[in-house]
């Protein structure tokens, strides 16, 4: 591969793939800083990421908007404390149009292969709208991007309508239809209120009962009034985001082997299951088998209040066969339903893009990830030079804001950049060394976690060799304190004289 | 049967002078840091004050810590009575090398005479809502406190809307506060006794021999220790750098994480900030 193969190959100093919450905030921080040699890749029509995938009925951040947000661009207009879908998707709009880089994005530009040229030092970029060379990569694909959907026995016999929640059919009417709603995740939780109130009957598959944090029972609107302050006295803004974020990291101890938190963070969801459902046998049924936090704790919304609803019914057991319109859960009990749901999550050990990424030599990031995926700081893999991945290992957190994280990966990039370019650098690569440095401090805070030992199936965990590879398994504070600033010593550098 | 606040918890007893002194351990085996040694504060104990940055700072490094207890037949308790108690746990259970302390609210007076007097020793110390020497608005406060003894609703609302931070209790209602607040520990008597030790705190003379790399914590919204008292640690102790957190005094049931995590910051890497620095609040 090399330049005189392909035609139009337009040059750029940072190439972002996807312009989700990370390439945009990417852009916010270069364009500020008068860096404008950039491009951002969007394979869909417009921006947003999970916010413009996910618009199923219901969608809303279960992280507080105030703090789901980015601290550099606060938002005195979020109409609840938990924002709608919608409001999100338009607020990073409004980051792009604010900032003015609409021109650094590339919409409907779908990367099929990226690959590292070492003669030229730079990532080539193929995509269904022209090539692009690079001297940094960056992958923004985000780690809830690709749908997961269960291979389920005779699907392809079922004549109705199926979606994923994150690509919702907004064509297909609802009202007075009969539904099987599969799953009971973060998407499942906030749909089935929404489709119950127009159904004609849900069967809700339930393979795992979830826990839910206790509903803090604060008026969930803001007042114009409290919009205003927020527009006139931002630090209001900024304390409330300090009050949630502090909150929420109190969360995390109960998933690292605290006996006495763990007690009293599962004690006080069972509590809010008892006082919700009365019938014994049902909330037995809705009882988790395993340890609290092993999956996400959900935000508590009206799921309780639905399953009590006539037109619903609970199959506490995973969908496992279809026959035409009869769906039939692992316990033999079969439904007739005009319309299937599949709340089912996404794939985040193996993320897709890592498939087309070819690094030095030729081997793909998914060959180099055999094992389960991992790299220095979180951000960067030996043999992938240049290149800057970010929402990948280690990178999620069940307890705190993501954009939190994604904030500390933006930091890391920029000063990266600055870095590189105040020591005339051309090539930098991680040493498999730091990485696994890097990899064996983060398994030594993994060991007794509950992703690990909580006794459930969760998508932090690598199927594959068990390994904690989604979850980061500790405060999202000591995220930002270890992995947004450059350190050279993790690397080989190479400069340009 | 109740969990215990850490991993492999370790608990025993010392006996310091006839006193039966209960203390916890855990924490990380092959740390590089030297143990920390947690001292509680008035009407607390380890499990009502640190249930937080116990397990907390014992992912990183050997924590310690003890139930200061009450003299039988002693009408008085001094500072360097609970001062020997501390020194009592320690010398059992770390007889050597290099120690941190961090001590909140009356522990912090205790830690930082125990520093005072065993230089050699405390390598590093963490004051959180500390004070040298009681003030007229802190007797006011506690004459007003102990009339309303009488009265225990009252006397109860008032002292949580003094413990929690005013933005912190305006978001909540008085059943929400009361849930947060464990239970005072300790028993009424001993409580007693160091709610007159409260009135009588002056540690100036020790101020200028302690040694240690010193973070002096002062929260926003105190009431009880106003965060002048903070300040004025931080101009007493030599080599000291202070930060403030957006708390009222019950810091370690209002903002436990911001509260852990500043310390083991500090703890990790004590010189980070030289002597003199103001450390700025993390705006997340």
């Amino acid at each position: 591969m090399s330049q005189s193969q392909t035609h139009n190959v337009t040059d750029v100093e940072v190439l972002a793939i996807g312009a989700g919450f990370t390439g945009i905030g990417l852009g916010i921080k270069l364009t500020r800083q008068g860096f404008h040699d950039f491009v951002i890749l969007e394979r869909e029509g417009d921006v947003g990421g999970t916010w413009r995938d996910n618009t199923y009925p219901g969608v809303a951040c279960d992280v507080p908007a105030h703090l789901y947000s980015f601290s550099f661009k606060l938002n005195p207009n979020w109409s609840k404390i938990q924002a709608p879908g919608g409001e999100i998707w338009d607020y990073l709009r409004d980051c792009v149009t604010d900032e003015g880089f609409w021109d650094n994005i590339r919409l409907n530009t779908d990367v099929t292969r990226a690959r590292w040229n070492e003669d030229s030092k730079r990532w080539f970029v193929e995509t269904t709208n022209g090539t692009w060379s690079a001297k940094f990569l960056v992958t923004a694909c985000g780690h809830l991007s690709d749908t997961r959907t269960p291979e389920i026995d005779g699907l392809d016999t079922f004549p109705g309508d199926i979606f994923h929640t994150a690509r919702w059919n907004h064509n297909i009417p609802l009202e007075g239809k009969r539904i099987a709603l599969v799953g009971t995740g973060a998407s499942a939780v906030q749909v089935f209120p929404e489709l119950q109130a127009i159904a004609e009957s849900v069967v809700l598959f339930q393979r795992s009962a979830p826990y839910f944090f206790i509903p803090s029972g604060k008026h969930q609107a803001f007042t114009d009034a409290q919009r205003r302050l927020f527009a006139r006295y931002p630090q209001a803004m900024r304390d409330i985001r300090s009050e949630i974020f502090w909150y929420s990291e109190g969360n995390f101890p109960p998933r690292v082997q605290v006996p006495k938190l763990l007690e009293k963070a599962r004690n006080a969801s069972l509590k809010y299951l008892q006082e919700s459902i009365a019938d014994p046998e049902l909330r037995a049924k809705l009882t988790p088998n395993y340890e609290i936090g092993c999956k996400r704790i959900l935000g508590p919304g009206r799921f309780y209040a639905t399953i009590l609803q006539d037109n619903v019914t609970l199959e506490a057991s995973a969908l496992t066969r279809v026959d035409g319109s009869s769906v039939y859960g692992a316990n033999g009990d079969g439904y007739e339903v005009d319309v299937i749901v599949f709340a089912t999550g996404f794939d985040a050990t193996e993320p897709k893009f890592a498939s087309i990424i070819f690094g030095v030599g030729g081997q793909t990031l998914a060959d180099s990830w055999k094992d389960g995926m991992k790299a220095t700081a979180s951000i960067s893999t030996p043999g992938f030079p240049n290149l800057f991945i970010t929402n990948g290992p280690n990178t999620s957190l069940g307890h705190n804001s993501a954009v939190y994280i994604i904030e500390s990966q933006i930091d890391y990039i920029i000063d990266t950049l600055n870095y590189v370019n105040t020591h005339h650098v051309e090539r930098i690569e991680t040493t498999p060394e730091s990485e696994q440095e890097y990899v064996d401090s983060v398994a030594a805070r993994a060991v007794g976690s509950v992703w690990l030992a909580g006794g459930c199936n969760n998508w932090y965990v690598d199927r594959r060799t068990q390994r904690l590879t989604v979850s980061w398994p500790d405060f999202a504070y000591q995220f930002r304190q270890e992995n947004a600033k450059f350190n050279p010593t993790d690397y080989v550098l190479e400069s340009v004289f | 049967m109740a969990e215990p606040i850490a991993q492999d918890l370790v608990t025993g007893t010392v006996d310091v002078d006839g006193t039966t002194v209960t203390y916890f351990t855990a924490g990380k085996q092959d740390s590089k840091l030297p143990p920390v040694v947690l001292i509680h504060g008035t009407a607390g104990s380890t499990e009502n004050h640190f249930s937080f940055v116990f397990p907390t700072l014992a992912r990183d490094q050997r924590v310690v810590s003890l139930d200061l207890t009450d003299i039988v037949g002693k009408p008085e308790i001094t500072v360097a009575d609970l001062e020997r108690q501390v020194a009592g746990v320690v010398n059992h259970l770390v007889p050597a090398g290099p120690i941190s302390v961090l001590g909140y609210s009356l522990g912090s007076v205790v830690a930082a005479a125990y520093a005072a007097h065993n230089p050699d020793r405390v390598q590093n110390l963490v004051l959180v809502a500390g004070w040298i020497k009681t003030d007229t608005q802190q007797l006011v406060r506690q004459d007003v406190q102990a009339a309303l003894r009488g009265d225990m609703a009252a006397y109860k609302k008032l002292s949580l809307v003094l413990a929690f931070g005013v933005p912190f209790v305006a978001k909540r209602t008085l059943d929400d506060l009361l849930t947060i607040a464990p239970p005072p520990a300790g028993g009424m008597e001993f409580i007693g006794k160091l709610s007159d030790l409260n009135r009588i705190v002056d540690i100036t003379d020790d101020m200028g021999k302690i040694k240690a790399t010193t973070l002096i914590i002062g929260c926003t919204y105190d009431m009880m220790v106003p965060r002048h008292h903070s300040l004025a640690l931080f101009g007493a102790i030599e080599d000291s750098r202070y930060t403030e957190l957006s708390s009222g005094h019950a810091i370690v049931w209002e903002r436990p994480s911001e509260l852990a995590l500043a310390v083991r910051e500090f703890l990790a890497n004590p010189n980070a900030y030289p002597a003199g620095s103001i450390i700025p609040e993390v705006q997340p």
